[in-house]
Formats: structure tokens, C-alpha cells, sequence
């Protein structure tokens, strides 16, 4: 395999994708001192990536994203420098495998063996516990539907019911199961769900073996640790926290993310720096053993979507193999070094030569998006739009497009988080504030309704999750000064004691 | 008083029945008299209400079968009801609302007068006004047009046949009600937060003062614009007596009030020379904690309970609430023989309990009873659905302490200033709703 040593003039580079965060990512390659030219494939057309595209010289092709064939002919036809991957599903088909072996034009992002560490998630798991990486929740994988339904049958407990293989953030329901009064209830609910799990989530995939996974239900706030990462070492942007209620007060169903934080110094208010660097051990543990697990080096973005809990500390929820999505979206407009620079680093496997400089502001993403979303995506779909960018940019937010086409002249909605406006601050609930401002400037002409969560960034909400973070650092400094971390004692009556050593 | 609680499920895989039920049980301190639920199952609305306290009224799970569906309102109500149909949650007269609410509305007279002479019938006015508003409104502003007609005070979660949930407080915020989630799956409404521990939700925050919201099945409406900046008038009795220890209201502890108020009572009050304070179970026992731990009077265990817990001032009829008393407070001879008490109880209505508590206690030999009470007198009666008799069976409206004392057959007798409970609460005199205190109650401005 022949890779093409990137040119420091007329750079052309290929974004792959047409979402939010491809949009915040086409945004932080045009502004390189490279001057790229940009060339985008991608499913809808995106109007914010349009504009970047058309105002940097380059070209779009509108086309299935997650096409390996596809790609390697659209980075082959523009002969680009190097193509930039945004979505996860394209890693999982083998876009960049295709792209560099046809074609020999490298890619900032993970190749399909190693992609693996999001797309399975019974993979990921398998992985931490072979290799010994921190953080690691019990979990069981199933094959069948009645495996699946015998084991909530015979263990109540609290669980996260997800379906094996990524399938866009979908299908994931956690229960607590706490009081037992309640649990039959709940039992029924986690047996419909795995259920639909297997009838509605995995259906449309054939790649993976395993179908379900249900792991234990851990709590405490979350967050995102997104990383650039060259195979060797990791390097860890802002640290980001996406609100997953779909509505205010942190109530009703779990989206892909309806916005997200960041604070200043990189870190969040209810995160410590020292919780920092564990996650980012604990995400460089994992691209180490990815490697050694399939034998390809792990080259682009890679994100540990983190717990903070009192079992582990820091600890792993989920994997993504790319920009989170809210996630991206808070830090690229951060980033002051320049992209291109990065993604070579990436690719020639010298990101401990980037200097990696980022404004220190505290940020804040409000996503819009039409009612339906996000059970219910037909009826958000196709409902046109405008936005003002306008008045929102003179207010001080920037607009990125997500779920939105423009097709004859017009946006329409596409059923997912519409738009996303992104504003920075002082603080994080001066950034919600400007937010908020801009909120009104997105607006549906059909008069069907838009909505987003004011909560997001309030001084409420930023109350609640740190003292949820303190009750966790509590609990986990417990365990740790007594030696129970990644320990499970318990005492079964007329058996003794058991210990369960993850 | 009633006890309201709502839950929803954003997925239909849900049923929502048996968490309405431990809501409500969660509840059951605001009524004990009769308990309801509704449901919605994507067709039609059910319902099942019953006297007695929650266990009796919801005795066996064919009960429960009746009841399908991933959202439902409930509630406990505290005064004996007409019929059947004047239990909460009630049905609207052509059934297609059910409405669970705590509160009175004050000017049903004006709106039908034959409903508003029923115990509980400005319940049913509202359910009715609803369900005719419904016809020709969506649910937030059919909730904000009738909310312009009533006035009063409530708090009220409702269920109609589109499978949405209306939850709606008065404008001055007489009566709580928070809101809550549980996990990614269910929304959750109920007057005490008390009631969301227990169901294991996690609580949002106080819905606040005249603001509405409806959960429908693909998103949360809300408005809090309409009825803003009134002013508010949390009602002072809710954390003296009413709400739980456990409950927040209106983002107060209630457990840390009463401790105040036992520490304020110890020094607007104090008595010299006693041996030991003893409570009144259960409400008047952090009072009593905090006096102690103020004046260096130990506190003990003075009386222990027959039979279930009851709520003795709120039973309808004045033998219950004797029997009630009698049953609940057997006193412990050697923690009251030969010793002075100071004997703390929550609040004074008519008297009558009182004196056969301190009659209990110095025929247990008991040398002295200084009675403090943690709560200031109550002389009024209350407009808006406070279980309080009218003026003339009320105690403290024609008595001064010192003859409160002789009546009770106490040694001293003191109450709680108003003064005491606001700094106790920790709000300004403005911001309540003193009213069976004061004879003054506050001003619509609405």
C-alpha cells in the first residue's frame, strides 16, 4: 500500500459526511492557512458544507457517504490529499480501507478492523476486559432473542439494554431497577424491549454476530473525551458534555444529543483535571489495544463517552470511532491550530510534534430540531425551514446544519436535530444565555414546531450535575481508600462470601 | 387536602398502573380517606377509586388489569366524598377528562352552582370547564383558558383522550407540585417529592407558580409566560404539617423547616426547670429534636402507637380523630412518671385531641405538661382546601393561651410566632399564604 505524503500547497482534501459535525469540521479545514480546497460526499445536501465547498473552489457529490466504492472513485476522481471522515457508519463499511487500498489516498479516520471498538459494542467490551483496560462494567452479549429475555427473567437488576452494534445511538433503554416493588414492571419493559431490540435495531445489520448486550446500569454525570489519535499516542480536546433527555428538566426519551457544554481549561465544572487524565488513560489503553487486538494501527478521532461512577471512576460508557455529534461541534470552533497540520500529523504518525493550541472559552450547542424527533422521525421529516444566520452570527452564535437538505432552493427538514447554534462566553451560563438569543432566528414556514432545551448550560442544571458529581467522587474515593475498586463483595446467606474481581 | 400524582411514559411498552399506585401511597399523608387512579390506553380513559386508604381501596390485582396504559394520574383525598364519582381523579360529566387536583377553587359559585355545593365539585367544574375547552383548543391553551376563569388555589394533573398529560398550578402557588423524570422513559408529576423517591424518579424542580405543562406522547409543551410574576403565596401549613418530612417544597426542605422551627420555639419560648421533651408522634418529632438540642432538655420516647399509622387531624369526624388520638398515643410510664414535660405537638385545631394527650400524660404521672406548639394559632378557616372547621369550632379564635392552658389542662401553653415560622421557612411574610394564622389572605392579582 502506497500512501501519497501530503502537499503543504493546493491542498484538496475530501469530507465524507453531511451532518452538524461535518459542517463544524468543513468549517475548521477551510479556515487552515492552507486554504484547502474542499471536496464533500455526502447523503443530503447540506447547505452550510455547500457554502464551505462552494466559497473554497472545490466540489460535491451527493452520494451514499457510507459507499466504499464510492468514496475511493469521488478522493480518485479530485485526486484529493487526503480524505476526512465524519460519520461513524462509513468507517464501519470500509470507506478509508477502500479509500487508501484503491486508491492510496490516506484518511483521518479509523479503518474498519479497528472501527470495530464502535461499532460492536460487544467488541469494545471483550476488549477491555481481555486487555485489562480500566473502567470495564459487566456485561453479557446474546445471540438469540430468548437468551436475552432468560437472563432478565432469572436476574432482575439495573441494566442497560443495547443492541450489539451501533445503530445510530438507537435502541439503547437503561432501567433502574432499584425498588422491588416495582420490578415486575420493569421486567416487562426490559423483556419488550430486547425484543425490539432484536426486531427493529438489528435488523437491518448483518456485519456483527451478537445482537444484544446488556450490561450493568452505572450512574453519575457523563461526559466526552474526543481525542485525536495517530495510533500511538492520544491527544484530548476540550472535555464536552451532551444533555440526552429530549426535553427540558432531563425528562423523556434519549436522543442522539439535544446539546452539549464545554468550559474553560478543558474541563467541566463537575469534572476534575485529574478525572481527565484517567479517561484519557483509559481511551489510550484502548487505542493500544485495538492495535494489538487486529493488527492495524487506529489513525483519526476517537471518543470515550465517560462516566463518572463510584465503581471505576472514570469509566467508559460508549466508544465512538469520530467527533461525537453535538460533541464536535463545541470544540472545533475552539481549535486554533491548524487542521490540515493536524490531520498530516495523523496520517504520518507525528501528532506528538503538533503544538495543539485551543481558545480558552466556555462554549455551549443548542440543538433544534422539529417535533417527532426522536421517536417519531416521520413525522419530523420534510417540514421547511429557515434560518436567519444573519442575525444569529450578529448576535454572536454560529450555525451548523444537521438534519436539513436543501432541496429546489429550499431547506427541508430531515427528521433528526435540524440545526445546531453554537456561542461561546465567559462561562457556560453566559454561553446558554447567547444562545438563547439566537434560538428565535430558527424558524419551520409550515408553522410545525421546533423545539430545543433552554436547560442546557442554566445554572440549575449545572447545580444538579455537580453534586451528582460529588456524591460519585465521594463514593469512589470510598472504594478506593478501602481497595474496592473494580471489586464486588457480597455475602450470600448459607453460601459465604463471593467476590466478583472485574 | 388531596394528594395528586401523574406519570407518563414516552414509550408505550409501559404500564404505568402499579407506579401510579406506589405514588400515591407516596402521597397517602394528604388524604386517607379515599384513593383513585386513571389511565389512558391509547383508546380509552380508566378509572378505579374506592374509600379507605390506598391499600384497601386498590386491594387485588384484578383491580390493576382494569386499569391498562402508559399514563395515569391518581390521587388520596382526605374528606369523605359523595359518591364514587367525587373521588379523585374524577371524570368530566361527558368523560373524556379525568382531572386529579389539590386546592379549592373559590369562585365555582359563579361558574355552577349546583356542582360547587358537592364536596370536592370544584374538581369536577374544572375537569368540566376542561374537557369543553378541549373541544375547540390544543391542551396548553385549553389549560390557560380555563385557568383564566378559575380562582383559587390548585395544582392539577389531568389525562385526556389524545393521550396527553395536563399538569397546571394557580399563579400565586398556593399548593405544590413538582415534576420529575425517570430514566429516558417516564415523566413524572406529584404534590410532594416524597412521592418520586419512592417510585425512584429523580425531581426536576417545583413546577412554579402558573405554570402549565403537557406531556404528549412526542414532546413536553409548556407556559410559564402567561401567568408569570404574580405574586406568589406558598401555603406556611404545607411544611409545618402537611407535606412529609422527606418532600422538598418549593425547593424548602421540609425536615430542615421543622428543625428550625423547633430551635425558634425553644427560644421564643423557653420553660425552666423541666425534666424532658416529648413529642407528639409523628409530625411534631423534629420539633421537639431541635428543642432539646437548643435548651440541653433531653428528649425521650413518650408514647408509642396501636394499629396503623394514622393521620389524626385531618380524619373527617371528631370520634375518629379521638379514637385516632387514643389509639395512636399509649404513653411510656417511666419516661413521664414524676417529671416535668415539655410536650411539643405540630398545631392546635379545635383542642379536643390536645386535652386528652396531656390528660394521658398526667394520669402517667407526669408532674408538670408545658405544651408548645410548632406552629403559630389557627383562627381561621382556609378558602383554599386547607382541612381547617370553621371559625367557631377553632380553638385559638376565642381563647388567649393562658385559657388554652386551663382548657387543656396544661401548666403553660405557648405557639410558634408568625414571626418564628416565616424566619423558619426562611421566606419574607409576602411570599406566603398565612392565612389560617393571620384571618388576612392574600390578594388575587389575577
Amino acid at each position: 500500500m502506497i500512501i501519497k505524503v501530503v502537499l503543504m500547497t493546493n491542498v484538496k482534501v475530501l469530507l465524507i459526511g453531511g451532518g452538524a459535525r461535518e459542517h463544524a469540521i468543513a468549517e475548521a479545514l477551510v479556515r487552515s492557512n492552507f486554504e484547502p480546497k474542499l471536496y464533500a460526499l455526502m447523503d443530503v445536501k447540506n447547505p452550510g458544507i455547500k457554502r464551505l465547498v462552494e466559497k473554497s473552489g472545490g466540489e460535491i457529490v451527493q452520494g451514499k457517504s457510507k459507499d466504499p466504492n464510492l468514496a475511493a472513485e469521488v478522493a480518485g476522481k479530485f485526486s484529493v490529499d487526503f480524505a476526512f471522515i465524519g460519520p461513524e457508519e462509513p468507517l464501519f463499511h470500509g470507506v478509508c480501507d477502500a479509500i487508501e487500498d484503491v486508491t492510496g489516498i490516506p484518511c483521518v479516520g479509523a479503518r474498519q478492523k479497528p472501527a470495530q471498538i464502535e461499532q460492536s459494542k460487544a467488541f469494545m467490551r471483550r476488549l477491555m476486559w481481555k486487555h485489562n483496560v480500566g473502567g470495564r462494567l459487566r456485561f453479557k452479549a446474546f445471540l438469540t432473542v430468548q437468551d436475552a429475555i432468560d437472563y432478565i427473567d432469572e436476574y432482575a437488576e439495573s441494566v442497560a439494554i443495547k443492541p450489539a452494534r451501533q445503530a445510530g445511538g438507537k435502541g439503547v433503554k437503561v432501567i433502574a431497577d432499584v425498588q422491588a416493588y416495582l420490578s415486575d414492571e420493569k421486567k416487562a419493559v426490559k423483556e419488550k424491549h430486547a425484543q425490539a431490540v432484536f426486531e427493529e435495531h438489528m435488523k437491518p445489520y448483518d456485519d456483527i454476530e451478537d445482537r444484544i448486550l446488556i450490561e450493568e446500569r452505572v450512574e453519575g454525570p457523563e461526559y466526552t473525551a474526543q481525542c485525536f489519535t495517530d495510533g500511538n499516542i492520544v491527544e484530548v480536546m476540550p472535555l464536552v458534555q451532551d444533555a440526552k433527555h429530549a426535553f427540558e428538566e432531563d425528562i423523556g426519551p434519549e436522543t442522539g444529543g439535544m446539546g452539549c457544554i464545554s468550559g474553560k481549561d478543558g474541563v467541566l465544572p463537575f469534572i476534575t483535571a485529574e478525572e481527565k487524565e484517567g479517561s484519557i488513560k483509559i481511551v489510550q489503553q484502548l487505542i493500544n489495544a485495538v492495535e494489538k487486538e487486529v493488527g492495524e494501527k487506529y489513525k483519526g478521532i476517537v471518543a470515550g463517552q465517560m462516566m463518572l461512577t463510584d465503581a471505576w471512576g472514570p469509566t467508559i460508557i460508549e466508544c465512538y470511532s469520530r467527533f461525537g455529534d453535538p460533541e464536535g461541534t463545541s470544540v472545533l470552533p475552539l481549535l486554533k491550530t491548524d487542521l490540515v497540520e493536524i490531520s498530516e500529523a495523523i496520517i504520518g504518525e507525528k501528532l506528538h510534534k503538533i503544538n495543539f493550541e485551543w481558545e480558552d472559552r466556555a462554549t455551549v450547542v443548542k440543538c433544534i430540531a422539529p417535533k417527532g424527533y426522536p421517536r417519531r422521525r416521520n413525522l419530523a421529516k420534510d417540514h421547511p425551514i429557515a434560518v436567519d444566520i444573519k442575525e444569529i452570527e450578529n448576535l454572536g452564535g454560529r450555525v451548523y446544519f444537521g438534519s436539513v437538505s436543501e432541496e429546489n432552493g429550499q431547506l427541508l427538514t430531515k427528521g433528526s436535530r435540524a440545526v445546531e447554534i453554537w456561542t461561546d462566553g465567559e462561562n457556560i451560563v453566559e454561553a446558554s444565555r447567547k444562545a438563547e438569543s439566537c434560538i428565535p432566528y430558527v424558524k419551520t414556514l409550515d408553522g410545525w414546531g421546533l423545539f430545543h432545551r433552554k436547560d442546557i448550560g442554566s445554572p440549575e442544571l449545572l447545580k444538579k450535575r455537580i453534586e451528582l458529581g460529588e456524591l460519585q467522587r465521594e463514593c469512589f474515593k470510598y472504594r478506593k481508600a478501602k481497595g474496592l475498586v473494580g471489586r464486588r463483595i457480597d455475602w450470600i446467606p448459607g453460601k459465604g462470601k463471593l467476590e466478583y474481581v472485574s | 387536602m388531596v394528594g395528586i400524582f401523574g406519570m407518563y411514559a414516552f414509550d408505550e411498552n409501559w404500564e404505568i398502573a402499579r407506579f401510579v399506585y406506589f405514588g400515591i401511597l407516596g402521597c397517602q399523608n394528604r388524604g386517607q380517606e379515599n384513593a383513585g387512579i386513571a389511565t389512558f390506553d391509547g383508546e380509552k380513559l380508566c378509572r378505579f377509586a374506592d374509600k379507605g386508604m390506598v391499600e384497601e381501596a386498590f386491594k387485588n390485582d384484578e383491580i390493576f388489569k382494569g386499569l391498562p396504559g402508559w399514563c395515569g394520574i391518581g390521587g388520596v383525598s382526605a374528606f369523605t366524598a359523595e359518591n364514587n364519582n367525587f373521588i379523585p381523579p374524577m371524570f368530566s360529566e361527558r368523560g373524556n377528562v379525568a382531572v386529579s387536583m389539590n386546592g379549592k377553587i373559590i369562585n365555582c359559585k359563579e361558574i355552577d352552582p349546583q356542582l360547587s355545593e358537592k364536596t370536592h365539585g370544584d374538581m369536577k367544574i374544572v375537569a368540566n370547564l376542561l374537557e369543553k375547552s378541549l373541544e375547540k383548543n390544543d391542551s396548553v391553551n385549553a389549560m390557560k383558558e380555563v385557568m383564566e376563569k378559575i380562582r383559587g388555589a390548585y395544582s392539577l394533573v389531568a389525562l385526556n383522550k389524545k393521550g396527553d398529560m395536563i399538569i397546571a398550578r394557580d399563579p400565586h402557588g398556593i399548593r405544590p407540585l413538582v415534576i420529575g423524570g425517570h430514566g429516558f422513559d417516564l415523566g413524572v408529576i406529584s404534590s410532594e417529592s416524597a412521592a418520586l423517591d419512592v417510585t425512584g424518579s429523580d425531581l426536576s424542580r417545583d413546577v412554579k407558580p402558573g405554570e402549565i405543562f403537557v406531556f404528549e406522547p412526542h414532546s413536553i409543551e409548556k407556559d410559564d409566560q402567561t401567568f408569570k410574576n404574580r405574586n406568589t403565596h406558598y401555603c406556611a401549613f404545607e411544611w409545618v404539617y402537611y407535606a412529609r418530612p422527606d418532600s422538598i417544597i418549593n425547593d424548602i426542605h421540609v425536615h430542615e423547616v421543622r428543625y428550625k422551627i423547633g430551635e425558634i420555639l425553644a427560644k421564643e419560648n423557653p420553660v425552666e426547670g423541666v425534666d424532658v421533651v416529648i413529642a407528639v408522634p409523628e409530625t411534631a418529632f423534629p420539633f421537639a429534636m431541635a428543642y432539646s438540642k437548643v435548651t440541653g432538655i433531653p428528649i425521650d420516647l413518650g408514647f408509642v402507637r396501636t394499629g396503623r399509622h394514622l393521620r389524626t387531624a385531618i380524619k373527617p369526624t371528631q370520634i375518629e380523630r379521638i379514637i385516632g388520638v387514643q389509639l395512636k398515643l399509649n404513653p411510656i410510664r417511666n419516661a413521664v412518671r414524676g417529671r416535668k414535660v415539655v410536650l411539643i405537638d405540630d398545631s392546635v385545631v379545635r383542642g379536643s385531641t390536645l386535652r386528652n394527650t396531656v390528660y394521658l400524660l398526667k394520669k402517667r404521672g407526669a408532674k408538670e405538661v408545658h405544651v408548645r406548639i410548632g406552629s403559630p394559632h389557627l383562627i381561621a378557616p382556609c378558602p383554599f382546601g386547607l382541612d381547617v372547621p370553621s371559625q367557631d369550632e377553632l380553638i385559638a379564635k376565642h381563647n388567649t393561651e393562658e385559657e388554652i392552658a386551663q382548657i387543656v389542662g396544661a401548666d403553660t401553653f405557648a405557639y410558634l410566632s408568625i414571626k418564628g415560622l416565616c424566619k423558619a421557612i426562611g421566606m419574607p411574610q409576602e411570599k406566603l399564604c398565612l392565612g389560617c394564622f393571620r384571618e388576612k389572605y392574600p390578594v388575587y392579582d389575577y
